[in-house]
């Protein structure tokens, strides 16, 4: 029954008591948290609601004062449930002495990965992070978002099948955000559990398959995303730029029905708005102030989802064509370790892709549903595959066009 | 054992990287080299070789204690107030492993500037002659009293206990205790005259002879010289501040009545040598007799008016070859390496419950009160006289606890060209590395095994 939690909490509480033992603050009041296996969960609250709290015990590095905490079944302490889990922690606290190679070299030897893993993975993570070409520069000489994304990167080496991210987008550009929720999103696809803690509605609503809110130590709500925010009471319809006729007739259906209706020009969402910019300014090769060379969330995304990708591509160079529509299915399949997806490919393609035509996919992936119909009038064999794969994330990302019967990648 | 290396590694490049030792790294290369210069001592080859070894090594070692105090207390304080330590202890990697490998970091360290600066010292101590265009009976002096190891031999201590306890009745009989010792006590007076009658024991009052006798003598090869090494102390300074001394060296058994034909030659000597410093009387290894057996005899001859006396500590030694410089510098760099092994684990214990500046604080306390040891003990051991009980059951038991460095000390060996044997060098490793460090190495594991490494945020 254990088992069936990726995260369980039991009656866990922690009290901050002064220096005379007498109890001065309830950080966590009796919290009892069940995250599911293969979910991503979004631990929510305003400042000083007891999440960081939560994840420290969670972690051992707190004692709770009362109650106790499984993760993974188990004590997160001991070396066989840590070597499962990836951690990021509220702040990226590393080595400033050492490179950003250095820094994921010697995470790596502490989950005792052998030299070839870890150079593979290291390669890898850091063409995802979009940090390969400062890698020879001390942390410390590091942006807040850069170390950011090594932050990432670390918690990652060891391919975790929980991951623990507290507030994981703070400092982070809204690329490097997008980015984060996207590999978010894959990560789950692939059968990964997600403890996401934050206080940025935005990234949790776009990501999280149920969420907890958190106040004075204590759950005050707790559910599906789905649940908690639909309106069961409308219907959204979204389609191409129709003729005011058209409008017409359907307000005349509509009315028929006896129902009221809305009729305007969607609006962009500012992330996609700015991606798009962004995107273009580099595809003018503008130089840019920073090292951080993220342009491409679809690089981030496949090669995140599948890191080992690179790996196996060393090893066997034959995984050319299985089409990139599909990857989410493929890599569900495979077990965790030995996942040899097509996702080099897939980024080789990306790559090439982004340059002829990023617009439409910096617009169609995030803006979601009420972009779409724009969007279709682009051809293109691959953005119709891609547009299959960001159709999903779509669904995510705003969490409520029930027109779209809701069937998420989530279920 | 793979993740405490990475933890260590990890230390040493925090510790070259953050300057922490660059800094006393480039002070050593350059005083060492400076130091190899300017020292002259008493201006013979002897006294500069001396004077380089003694600096050259107590600096490094100085500095080396330095820096392992700053570097184990930094490398776990500073992963704890900047919080690394959450992405690490995190990972799949035990507590102690952290602390452990963490020590071990400056341990190895450790290791690897004491071979360069062990090796400095030692390449500049062996070229110095040839530099410095010595004389040939300088460089010989220096071969017999500086390039080589020897072992030392020392009179025992008599036991006077039966005198003093007979003259302490004495003084009690006649009432003069109070007088002669106003204001002490019992084992004050006691000890005060111990220390009287075995002085005695050790003064030649003129036209006295002093003989003692010494067994398991055993040079390291008969051809070579031994050396009575000692130091004059006098009633009456005579006026050049010099006495004579009529010396013989040898086995005296054999000038006894009856005994064989002459085995072995006994060396006479007289010589005038200045009080209160250190000398040495040169001699074959042939005058050991073949059992071990020898004998040193002093003479005071008439033309000192004046008593002579050897003092207690250092009064008199016998010194003969027994091992190389080079033996015995190796081994004194070991010393300082268990030393540093010491206070690595010393500062790991420290900084796995207080933050950086109290660590540093705390170890430096120890490190002084450590090196000054003896005084500590001696005044705490005065003390105890009054308030034994509660001493012998509280503070002793700490202070027997605390790191004798200032025994430890290589350069008492090398300076002298004594003999530091491997026995000594096991002890130390014995009750200071073994002993002590594994008790502080514990106590930093269980400390920092179990307490919280977050801090307090609401």
């Amino acid at each position: 029954m254990i088992m069936d939690y990726a995260i369980e909490t039991i009656g866990l509480t922690k009290i901050f008591s002064d220096w005379w033992g007498r109890a001065k603050v309830y950080a966590v009041d009796d919290l009892n948290l069940q995250i599911r296996s293969n979910e991503v969960f979004g631990l929510l609250g305003p400042n000083g609601s007891g999440k960081t709290t939560t994840i420290k015990m969670l972690l051992g590095l707190l004692h709770p004062t009362k109650g106790h905490a499984l993760v993974l079944g188990g004590d997160a302490t001991h070396p066989k449930i840590s070597a499962r889990v990836g951690f990021l922690p509220e702040e990226s606290y590393l080595y400033r002495f050492l490179n950003a190679r250095e820094t994921l070299d010697f995470y790596g030897r502490l989950f005792g990965l052998d030299a070839k893993t870890r150079e593979m993975r290291i390669e890898a993570l850091l063409e995802m992070v979009g940090l390969k070409a400062v890698a020879s520069r001390p942390i410390g000489t590091y942006s807040k978002g850069m170390a950011r994304r090594i932050g990432l990167a670390q918690a990652l080496i060891n391919d975790p099948d929980l991951l623990i991210l507290d507030e994981p987008t703070t400092g982070l550009d809204p690329i490097g955000t997008r980015q984060i929720k996207d590999l978010i999103l894959k990560l789950s696809e692939r059968g990964k559990t997600v403890l996401l803690c934050s206080h940025l509605l935005g990234d949790v609503e776009d990501v999280c398959h149920r969420i907890a809110i958190l106040y004075g130590g204590k759950v005050q709500a707790q559910g599906q995303v789905k649940e908690l925010l639909q309106q069961t009471n409308k219907r959204q319809i979204i389609t191409d730029a129709v003729s005011d006729s058209t409008v017409h007739r359907i307000r005349q259906i509509l009315s028929d029905a006896q129902a009221e209706c809305e009729v305007t020009a969607p609006m962009e969402k500012l992330e996609t708005f700015f991606i798009r910019t962004v995107v273009e300014a580099q595809q003018q090769a503008k130089p840019t102030s920073g090292a951080v060379s993220t342009t491409q969330i679809g690089d981030f995304l496949t090669v995140g989802s599948g890191r080992e990708n690179i790996l196996d591509k060393l090893v066997a160079p034959s995984v050319s064509d299985k089409t990139p529509a599909e990857p989410v299915r493929t890599e569900t399949v495979q077990p965790r370790e030995t996942v040899i997806p097509e996702a080099n490919k897939d980024l080789l393609r990306k790559l090439t892709e982004t340059s002829g035509s990023p617009r439409t996919e910096r617009v169609s992936s995030p803006e979601g549903a009420a972009a779409q119909p724009v969007e279709t009038t682009v051809e293109a064999r691959q953005q119709e595959v891609k547009k299959r794969l960001l159709d999903q994330l779509t669904k995510d990302d705003t969490a409520k066009p029930p027109a779209q019967d809701g069937d998420s990648g989530h279920a | 054992m793979r993740r405490i290396w990475a933890v260590s590694t990890n230390t040493i490049r925090q510790a070259l990287r953050m300057k922490v030792a660059a800094i006393f790294i480039v002070l050593l290369l350059v005083l060492l080299p400076v130091m190899g210069l300017s020292a002259t001592g008493d201006g013979t080859l002897k006294g500069r070789l001396q004077t380089f070894v003694s600096y050259g090594l107590s600096l490094t070692s100085l500095l080396l204690s330095l820096l392992t105090i700053i570097a184990s207390i930094h490398a776990i304080t500073s992963d704890i107030e900047q919080r690394q330590i959450y992405t690490v202890v995190t990972k799949p990697i035990r507590r102690y492993q952290i602390i452990l490998g963490k020590a071990l970091g400056v341990i190895v360290l450790d290791i690897a500037l004491l071979v360069l600066f062990g090796g400095i010292v030692y390449g500049v101590t062996s070229l110095m002659p040839r530099f410095l265009n010595a004389s040939d009976e300088e460089v010989q002096a220096a071969r017999n009293e500086f390039y080589t190891a020897r072992a030392s031999l020392v009179p025992p201590v008599l036991d006077v206990q039966k005198e003093v306890d007979e003259l302490y009745a004495r003084l009690v009989k006649n009432d003069q205790v109070d007088v002669i010792y106003p204001n002490m006590t019992r084992e004050e007076v006691l000890k005060q005259l111990t220390n009287r009658k075995r002085l005695e024991k050790r003064a030649a009052a003129v036209g006295q002879t002093l003989v003692w006798e010494f067994r398991n003598v055993k040079p390291r090869d008969p051809n070579q010289s031994l050396f009575v090494r000692f130091k004059y102390d006098v009633s009456v300074t005579p006026p050049d501040e010099q006495v004579y001394g009529a010396w013989q060296v040898g086995d005296v058994r054999q000038l006894q009545p009856g005994a064989q034909q002459m085995q072995t030659p006994i060396l006479p000597v007289t010589r005038k040598d200045t009080v209160r410093k250190f000398w040495e009387l040169e001699a074959p290894a042939s005058v050991v007799a073949k059992d071990g057996f020898l004998a040193v005899a002093f003479f005071n001859p008439p033309l000192n008016e004046t008593t002579v006396l050897f003092p207690l500590e250092d009064g008199l030694e016998v010194l003969y070859k027994a091992d190389t410089f080079t033996g015995n510098f190796v081994r004194g760099v070991l010393l300082i390496l268990c030393r540093l092994v010491f206070l690595a684990c010393l500062g790991a214990m420290a900084a796995s419950f207080l933050s950086f500046p109290v660590a540093i604080l705390f170890c430096l306390v120890i490190f002084v009160t450590g090196t000054t040891s003896g005084f500590i003990l001696d005044s705490f051991g005065y003390m105890s006289e009054n308030v034994s009980l509660v001493y012998t059951y509280t503070i002793q038991g700490i202070i027997q606890l605390l790191p004798r460095l200032d025994q430890y000390n290589p350069t008492t060996f090398l300076v002298p060209a004594r003999l530091m044997t491997w026995g000594f060098l096991g002890q130390v490793v014995l009750v200071l590395v073994l002993l002590k460090t594994t008790l502080l190495l514990a106590l930093a594991l269980l400390i920092f095994s179990f307490r919280e490494l977050a801090k307090v945020v609401v």
